[in-house]
């Protein structure tokens, strides 16, 4: 937080208070989307690692995988405008730290990062170093060592520090992505990294399973799987992989959310007829409800505050956003336009809910200000966007991308902008972000 | 007098550099055509060794029982016979249109007959692609419920009927066509287990 350079910049976005009308008019969406747009730019050079003589074979292959990484780190992260080798070419670098640092300076960095990579005995070593160009000041220095196939990791986690190292909160490098996929032949829970990679395979219940939700901690995966006799409430383990039933009574469970303490979910559960918002806590015998409306009561999700669930109802004649008090209490419509909205989301601070709104016959991605309702439409074109979740830091959105029958998961900024798929093999649906590793 | 002052500059230029070189530790000079050398150590971070994230196993989980054949048999001789079959649905909707009614007598005047009794029924709930896929799951839900509604106002036994919603998830038909969409938005009746 010292050299937290980036949090006025932060503030005076943040402060752009809404005092909007229910309408999407051109002013509100301009004024939503500078608040969104938390891409702020911190300019930082990132000179070429430097690689130690001794790095061979898998090691120097690894400790380049982990320099790029980094760079991929940095740019997604979206504080840091990064200078690389490429713009830093035009520099007369003499590795005399005044003077080097003035050159960064004079192509408008205002700090620098250093990696410096080697091997130790069987093991890749990251030493990041950064500096306020300013002052001249070393801002964070850091060592990291790990197995060759760890390169991915440690970049990860020194993105994340540096993050955190100018924004007071740490980068999104190490949290995860859930969702569930046809590509092996059944519908299946599947986790990746939050830049697509390491994309693995959590169930194996050769039904349908999916609708994945993690724990706030991280330590379980909440999702639906039909393969008993109706639609049933499922923990998967992260540590152990172990499977274990929730609630199952009834017609109809689905859509788990997770209270912000991690203690309690709330979801969609039918015993007849109709479905209802209930909350159960983790070990679920009688879950209470909370909804009692005629209609369709589903797709819960907790505030990140805890003292909000907002919902998808259709007691209106057709699917719309809802907000209510933990209790049940105080239910208010949030959404507005389109005559089919659902998968609502929250962002980190509460402020605004993202969720998909069909617009004709496809869905777009549209966000709203639950105090003002303000709204945005933060997607466009001939696809159909649905099922968004925020990242914990707000900054971005993972969302399901429709396309005839293909059906992909594709992440972009918090204003819809630098859209980029992460899924390409088979249909994949139903992304949930992770919260941050604990 | 300009040399003066540049002679000046450049003692306080040196004055300003050098502690920075002794803080740094960095006293050789590097040719300026060498690449760039990364910050010299001054003192080395205490190392965080990276743990190996856990496995995750999806080896041993169990699965879905498949439904007796003999039963598969039945029911597809029971829809040729005409004697149950689907109910359709419009876009977006569970109530019951009228052709939804004269099926439904139709199905419960089986259900009631000596050999309908039986078996147990499971009536399933779909939905067309065009909605999301988790409020279709809970639409589904509820074409399969306004379905056992009106059998229950035609005298059928409850008892014998669950009923089971799979949104979009098991279409009939792929196709993004009207008739396509229209044979997905059905409850569809499935013998699940025999009367003991």
């Amino acid at each position: 937080m010292r050299h937290a350079i980036l949090i006025p910049a932060l503030l005076s976005i943040l402060a752009a208070a809404l005092t909007l009308s229910a309408q999407e008019s051109g002013e509100d969406v301009e004024i939503i989307l500078r608040d969104l747009n938390q891409r702020p730019q911190l300019r930082l050079a990132f000179p070429a690692a430097s690689y130690h003589p001794g790095l061979n074979g898998v090691y120097l292959e690894a400790a380049r995988e982990l320099e790029e990484t980094l760079r991929a780190d940095l740019d997604l992260s979206g504080v840091f405008l990064v200078q690389g080798p490429a713009e830093l070419a035009v520099l007369q670098l003499t590795g005399k730290r005044a003077h080097d640092f003035e050159q960064f300076r004079s192509l408008g960095n205002q700090v620098v990062l250093y990696a410096e990579l080697k091997q130790e005995s069987s093991r890749i070593v990251l030493e990041g170093r950064v500096y306020d160009l300013a002052s001249g000041q070393s801002v964070l220095g850091k060592r990291y060592r790990g197995e060759v196939d760890q390169a991915r990791q440690i970049a990860h986690r020194f993105a994340d520090e540096v993050v955190a190292q100018f924004t007071g909160r740490p980068g999104i490098a190490q949290t995860l992505i859930a969702f569930h996929s046809d590509r092996d032949g059944f519908q299946e829970v599947y986790i990746m990294d939050y830049d697509g990679r390491n994309q693995r395979r959590v169930t194996g219940h050769r039904s349908t399973s999916g609708f994945p939700e993690w724990s706030p901690s991280g330590d379980v995966v909440a999702y639906v799987t039909y393969f008993t006799a109706s639609p049933t409430i499922f923990f998967a383990d992260m540590k152990t992989g172990r499977k274990t039933e929730v609630y199952g009574q009834g017609s109809l469970n689905l859509s788990p959310s997770f209270s912000p303490d991690g203690t309690m979910i709330a979801f969609a559960h039918a015993d007849g007829t109709n479905t209802d918002i209930y909350v159960c806590p983790r070990i679920c015998t009688q879950p209470q409800r909370l909804t009692r409306a005629r209609g369709i009561d589903t797709n819960p999700a907790w505030s990140p505050q805890g003292d909000r669930i907002a919902f998808t109802s259709d007691r209106s004649g057709q699917p719309q956003i809802y907000v209510m008090d933990r209790d049940g209490s105080n239910v208010r419509r949030i959404s507005f336009e389109g005559d089919f909205n659902d998968g609502a989301t929250w962002r980190y601070d509460g402020a605004y809910l993202a969720y998909a709104s069909r617009r004709g016959n496809k869905f777009q991605i549209v966000v709203t200000d639950v105090i003002s309702l303000a709204s945005a439409t933060l997607t466009h074109g001939p696809d159909s966007y649905e099922e968004p979740s925020y990242s914990p830091d707000g900054r971005r959105l993972v969302l399901t991308r429709k396309r005839g029958r293909d059906s992909q998961i594709v992440v972009m900024n918090a204003d819809g902008s630098g859209m980029v798929q992460l899924t390409h093999e088979g249909r994949n649906f139903a992304p949930d972000w992770s919260s941050w590793p604990r | 007098m300009l040399k003066m002052d540049l002679k000046r500059m450049g003692v306080a230029v040196c004055v300003a550099v050098i502690p920075l070189l002794l803080v740094s530790g960095c006293k050789k000079e590097q040719p300026v055509t060498a690449p760039p050398p990364p910050p010299p150590v001054t003192t080395a971070p205490p190392t965080e060794t990276v743990p190996p994230p856990p496995p995750v196993t999806p080896a041993s989980d169990m699965t879905e029982a498949p439904r007796p054949k003999d039963l598969s048999e039945l029911q597809d001789e029971f829809e040729r016979q005409g004697l149950i079959g689907d109910v359709f649905f419009d876009f977006d909707k569970y109530e019951l249109r009228a052709d939804a009614r004269d099926r439904l007598a139709k199905n419960a005047e089986f259900f009631n007959s000596e050999e309908g009794r039986k078996y147990t029924y499971t009536i399933e709930g779909h939905c067309d692609e065009r909605g999301t896929n988790e409020y279709n799951i809970a639409l589904g839900q509820r074409r399969a419920s306004s379905a056992l509604d009106y059998l229950t106002s035609l005298g059928v036994d409850r008892e014998r009927f669950k009923t089971i919603s799979y949104g979009e998830e098991r279409p009939v038909c792929t196709e993004s066509t009207e008739a396509c969409w229209q044979r997905n938005r059905r409850a569809h009746f499935v013998l699940s287990g025999r009367v003991n």
